[in-house]
């Protein structure tokens, strides 16, 4: 009977894991801004200056020769690279202001720019951690667990990399083996490692097999990023720049992130890390360009502060979001797609690092980031990615989306009708326009526990941390893995086991 | 939603029928209910039976879900309309038979105190539970209190408050029956949101309920000791 069905229907609604379906995410807000005009303008100008006096160092000879052609100053050393203002400007306006980030599965794919907003799985963390077996190195079973969590959760919209260091695979072929479980088991936007030439290109390799297109449409389809970090301050090294070439060559996007950690590798202003931070990224981005005009490349922020006691990394401080803001107004300066990052320092998924991830979201949301790195699974400054905290950034992530949705101000949505049926000291559990909206009309929390205190009590006072790690089990549990066509699996296995044979690549 | 629509409730057997009447207050539908009240009636069954049978445990069901946040409260209140629909026809023969009463409850919020939308939910729980509810509305006096006990000869004195400057007025209504040497006539349950099982204790009430579901359960949990109490004196 169809009736009967309904009560099945309800416990099922309420049953599964409160998910809405993957979806791009645009921010429909006001852009805050904390610098006036004058203000950007003024680390515009600051670190022009500190690229034209001081300069960086580029620890590749083949790309100090791609510079020298391109007209920038080398020193005697020839190491040490000065940039004409004139250059910089010149290079950095040929970078696109958006693009698509192609998945094997074309539902997956997202836009980099405008007013998207992507949130990415963590990456590189080399420890792994839960509440039931605690911290440990980090390990390919446990790669493989996250991965399918990112793929999982439909808020995560990419891979950011490794989400924990695979330390027990071998370092020359890791990124072989590494990769090739993200191809499998995950049918989202891959990332690969800019370790040197080599493993860049084997990235980028099989991200066009596993969307079984050409050479050719690759160069016209980004599927797979790197981040490139900067030495700060002020280096470039070997690794890094070789990544970059390849990814350039090759129509990649590159996310140029400047490591600029206040008091530490740059100035104790933030001011001052801000004009470091952007004049390596200038410095870097104008060097994509001159590789490949036109080549996709993001503005990376990153500066936070150090805590002046230890020397140890902050995250989710005031100075970060504060920076976030400023990044946000540099980047819609030149027009470049930027990164941002959710972060915290805490050791543990507690309090602290869920508050500090808030004091990461907001400015990133607040700041219209384009790529919110990190957005699942970081702890302790990013040295273990964890289980739990996945699912707490899911939540918080989920709200966002949520947050993102216009709010409507149209005759049925101002609800006068039904104010005035309900009228004065009654209730609107039953009236009409209630009956017709309920269902859907608020925001389903995937971890928020909203019972009261002694029904709370009752089934046992599970706080959040312990309800994160009863849902990152039902989604283990209920993974699926998506379908992948039998050819590119071949091709696949056929490229890893070649370039093993090969000897994969050499050490850094 | 056709295919309901075709279903005749007069083809089912008396089983698939209660069945389906349980269905039915799960979905709300109170033509439905009422149908089936007066089928079930036709067939000769006593008043009494179709309210335990087909209405209270269809509630309880629903009463379930309602705990265990499978349904939504706008869900839960027209299951409980549609019940009050099918209570409407039985009350009547029920009381023409002298059959077992659910139970009657005397529902108000306290002096000082004009929220009432937890209040008027619990009034709908427990109707929607087959109890008669009195809803002696906001902003009571002890005087009032006394007044609906002494008109309704209630089994359950209900008292709510939101806010903790009224709440303990719930102590003066409640050693004003003590003086009155009423107070053990019926129950006493108190609720609202700054209440917990401490002040329920403290001021002298029976039970400290904290929302409308754990209500029902504990005012049926009542009547039913008191239908057990009364039978023992009885015999």
């Amino acid at each position: 009977m169809a009736r009967r069905e309904r009560r099945i229907n309800r416990q099922q609604r309420s049953a599964g894991l409160a998910q809405r379906p993957f979806r791009k995410l645009r921010n429909p807000y006001p852009k805050l801004e904390i610098l006036s005009a004058d203000q950007v303008e003024a680390i515009h100008q600051a670190s022009l200056r500190v690229l034209r006096d001081t300069g960086m160092n580029f620890l590749l000879p083949k790309a100090v020769e791609i510079l020298r052609q391109a007209g920038a100053d080398i020193d005697t050393d020839g190491i040490r690279v000065r940039f004409d203002p004139a250059l910089i400007e010149e290079k950095i306006k040929t970078v696109p202001p958006r693009f698509d980030l192609h998945a094997r599965n074309p539902a997956h794919t997202v836009s980099i720019g405008d007013d998207w907003t992507v949130f990415m799985l963590m990456g590189s963390a080399p420890n792994v951690t839960d509440i039931d077996r605690g911290r440990r190195s980090g390990n390919y079973a446990d790669f493989l667990n996250l991965i399918k969590l990112g793929q999982a959760l439909n808020i995560c919209h990419t891979i950011g990399g490794y989400p924990v260091e695979p330390v027990d695979l071998p370092a020359s072929t890791r990124h072989l083996d590494a990769v090739a479980a993200m191809v499998r088991h995950t049918d989202k936007v891959l990332y690969g490692y800019a370790l040197g030439r080599e493993r860049m290109a084997d990235g980028i390799e099989m991200a066009r097999i596993a969307r079984g297109i050409s050479h050719e449409r690759l160069l016209h389809e980004p599927s797979t990023m790197t981040v490139v970090n900067t030495n700060s301050p002020l280096q470039l090294d070997r690794p890094m720049l070789e990544g970059m070439i390849e990814m350039a060559r090759a129509n990649q996007p590159v996310i140029l992130t400047p490591f600029t950690l206040a008091g530490a590798m740059a100035p104790i202003t933030i001011a001052g890390a801000l004009v470091e931070q952007n004049a390596e990224a200038l410095a870097g981005i104008a060097f994509s360009q001159i590789v490949n005009p036109g080549a996709p490349i993001v503005y990376g922020s990153f500066t936070s502060n150090v805590d002046m006691r230890s020397g140890a990394p902050a995250f989710g401080t005031p100075e970060f979001a504060k920076s976030l803001l400023a990044s946000g107004q540099l980047a819609r300066r030149y027009g470049f797609p930027w990164r941002g990052s959710n972060v915290n320092a805490s050791c543990a998924a507690d309090e602290q690092a869920t508050y500090e991830s808030m004091m990461s979201i907001w400015p990133c949301m607040l700041a219209h980031c384009h790529m919110v790195k990190h957005s699942f699974g970081w702890l302790e400054g990013g040295l273990a990615c964890s289980y739990e905290k996945i699912i707490l950034d899911a939540e918080m992530l989920q709200m966002m989306a949520a947050f993102f949705e216009p709010l409507e101000t149209d005759e049925d949505s101002l609800a006068v009708t039904a104010i005035d049926e309900v009228g004065p000291g009654k209730h609107f559990f039953q009236s009409p326009h209630t009956m017709a909206r309920y269902e859907g009309a608020f925001y389903a929390p995937l971890l928020s526990d909203w019972r009261n205190f002694e029904t709370w009590r009752e089934s046992g006072s599970v706080e959040a941390t312990q309800r994160a790690n009863r849902i990152w089990k039902t989604l283990l549990e209920t993974y699926e893995q998506p379908p992948l066509d039998l050819a590119i699996l071949e091709e696949l296995e056929a490229f890893v086991a070649r370039r093993k044979e090969e000897g994969g690549a050499p050490p850094l | 939603m056709s295919e309901d629509n075709d279903l005749d409730l007069r083809e089912l057997s008396d089983e698939d029928l209660v069945q389906q009447m349980h269905d039915d207050l799960y979905d709300g539908l109170k033509d439905e209910i009422e149908e089936g009240v007066n089928i079930l009636l036709e067939r000769g069954w006593a008043p009494y039976r179709i309210l335990t049978d087909a209405l209270v445990e269809g509630m309880r069901i629903v009463g379930i879900d309602f705990r265990d946040g499978i349904l939504f409260v706008p869900e839960v209140l027209l299951s409980a309309n549609a019940m009050k629909a099918g209570m409407f026809i039985l009350r009547p023969l029920l009381a023409e038979t002298g059959a077992p009463k659910m139970g009657k409850m005397v529902i108000g919020t306290v002096k000082g105190d004009i929220h009432d939308i937890g209040k008027n939910l619990v009034g709908m729980m427990m109707e929607g539970a087959g109890f008669e509810v009195i809803d002696i509305g906001i902003n009571n006096p002890v005087e009032k209190y006394l007044a609906a006990i002494e008109e309704h000869k209630p089994d359950i004195l209900g008292m709510s408050a939101l806010l903790t400057t009224t709440m303990p007025y719930m102590k003066v209504v409640i050693d004003t029956l003590i003086e009155k040497g009423i107070r053990d006539d019926f129950v006493v349950l108190v609720g609202g949101a700054p209440l917990n099982e401490e002040f329920g204790k403290a001021v002298g009430a029976d039970a400290y309920c904290r929302d409308a579901a754990v209500t029902v359960e504990i005012a049926k949990d009542f009547m039913k000791r008191r239908h057990n109490r009364l039978g023992t004196a009885a015999e």
